[in-house]
């Protein structure tokens, strides 16, 4: 389900230098996977509820593990959620999100 | 419901609350504020934090505010309606940026507004700066002597300037007054108004007398509906005519609560002149006491007054 746009550039948490939050970080992007199949499939099933909740989440937390770009795209589903935006448009953002989130898991394999 | 989970068991440490209903954020704060010295407690929705708040009692509170179900602005209102947790400063975690949001948090009692996503560090700053805020309130409202209710000096005040009022008027020789105002009948005001109409009563009482005495006289809410003035350099006679001024006015006033109602107070005062004998502190309040009862006795709604060596002291009728 994952577009896979290889060409782009990896993300890397802005706390990807410091030791203490290596393994949060880490431990973090690992669940990111899952937590985007929740939400496409929240997506899929029409559960806008659940939609917005888990854009939410993603939204609160990404840039506290260092990753803006998460929490902006979040935010965007979050609102376009919220606001009733065209399915086509929640779909796309989803897919932006999805695409950010996959670029963060191939920052952390590659600095493995 | 989510059970709140303590991450560290030992009490000594400051504890904070975090009410979010992020897990990955309840991880990573966990993880980064306990090198704040910092026991965490969790919750992942408001009904389960309000549960854990008013149980646990936590040195502080991070607060979500857009929670799924209860949003943060009623889990905070609720937070400050309740005596059990009102003193606990919140911080609000939120991706909510607009002014209006912060004016908001900031109204209903935030003490400070972090916006996500945050820096890890401002926040460990914030989050001490904002346990130095508590304790410093803490501080101040044990050793605040000043009544909430009123605005005016509170018992504990009154019993650190009492014992000086005596020995500064004994030194000096100079006359000295203290008058005891207690409300009448303020428990029938209470059981048939309410009791904001009791409080009302109260602040009525605690702004005439402040409208009336004069500025060196010291007013204290000595408790519940009863005041004690300190009255320097006023002989007996002087102080029961101030005293009868008061008795009066209160008497005229009219409540919007209860039109019909009037509100009386009786006053007792015990005081003596400029060579005058002394007593205790204690003994010289207890005589104006038993002079307010006495007051009381006669029929409420008027003035007792002695002198230091109990001789009774007369309101001069005045035309």
């Amino acid at each position: 389900m994952t577009t896979r746009q290889t060409e782009k550039p990896v993300i890397v948490s802005d706390f990807g230098d410091d030791p203490d939050m290596a393994e949060l970080v880490s431990e973090f992007v690992s669940g990111l996977p899952q937590q985007i199949a929740d939400l496409q499939a929240a997506f899929t099933a029409g559960d806008t509820e659940t939609v917005t909740r888990l854009a939410h989440s993603l939204a609160g937390a990404g840039g506290g593990y260092g990753f803006r770009p998460i929490t902006d795209q979040a935010r965007i589903v979050e609102m376009e959620q919220r606001d009733s935006a065209s399915p086509e448009s929640i779909r796309a953002s989803i897919e932006a999100l999805a695409d950010i989130c996959d670029r963060a898991r191939r920052g952390i394999e590659s600095n493995a | 419901m989510e059970q709140a989970s303590s991450i560290q068991s030992d009490r000594a440490r400051p504890r904070a609350l975090v009410i979010d209903d992020s897990a990955p954020i309840h991880r990573l704060l966990s993880a980064r504020l306990q090198s704040e010295g910092l026991e965490l407690l969790e919750a992942l929705d408001g009904p389960t934090g309000l549960e854990v708040a008013k149980a646990e009692r936590p040195d502080l509170i991070l607060l979500d505010l857009t929670l799924i179900g209860m949003d943060g602005f009623e889990v905070m209102r609720q937070l400050k309606d309740d005596p059990a947790t009102i003193e606990i400063p919140i911080i609000v975690l939120s991706g909510l940026q607009s002014a209006e949001d912060k004016v908001m948090a900031f109204d209903l009692g935030a003490i400070d507004y972090v916006t996500k996503p945050f820096d890890l560090t401002e926040l460990r700053a914030r989050v001490r700066s904002a346990m130095r805020q508590a304790q410093l309130l803490r501080m101040l409202a044990q050793r605040a002597q000043i009544d909430g209710l009123t605005g005016l000096y509170n018992r504990a005040h009154f019993d650190d300037r009492w014992p000086e009022a005596i020995s500064s008027a004994s030194r000096h020789n100079r006359a000295l007054s203290i008058a005891m105002f207690d409300l009448d009948h303020f428990k029938s005001i209470n059981d048939m108004y309410g009791h904001p109409a009791g409080d009302a009563a109260i602040q009525g009482l605690g702004n005439l007398l402040q409208s009336q005495c004069r500025d060196s006289d010291i007013i204290c809410r000595f408790g519940g509906e009863e005041f004690a003035v300190i009255m320097p350099e006023t002989a007996p006679s002087e102080g029961t005519v101030l005293c009868e001024r008061i008795r009066a006015e209160l008497e005229q006033m009219t409540w919007p609560r209860h039109p019909d109602r009037t509100i009386t107070v009786s006053i007792g005062l015990c005081g003596r002149g400029a060579d005058g004998g002394s007593m205790t502190p204690e003994a010289w309040l207890e005589a104006a006491d038993k002079n307010l009862y006495a007051a009381k006795e006669g029929g409420r709604n008027r003035v007792h007054c002695t002198d230091i060596e109990g001789a009774r002291v007369q309101l001069a009728k005045a035309g």
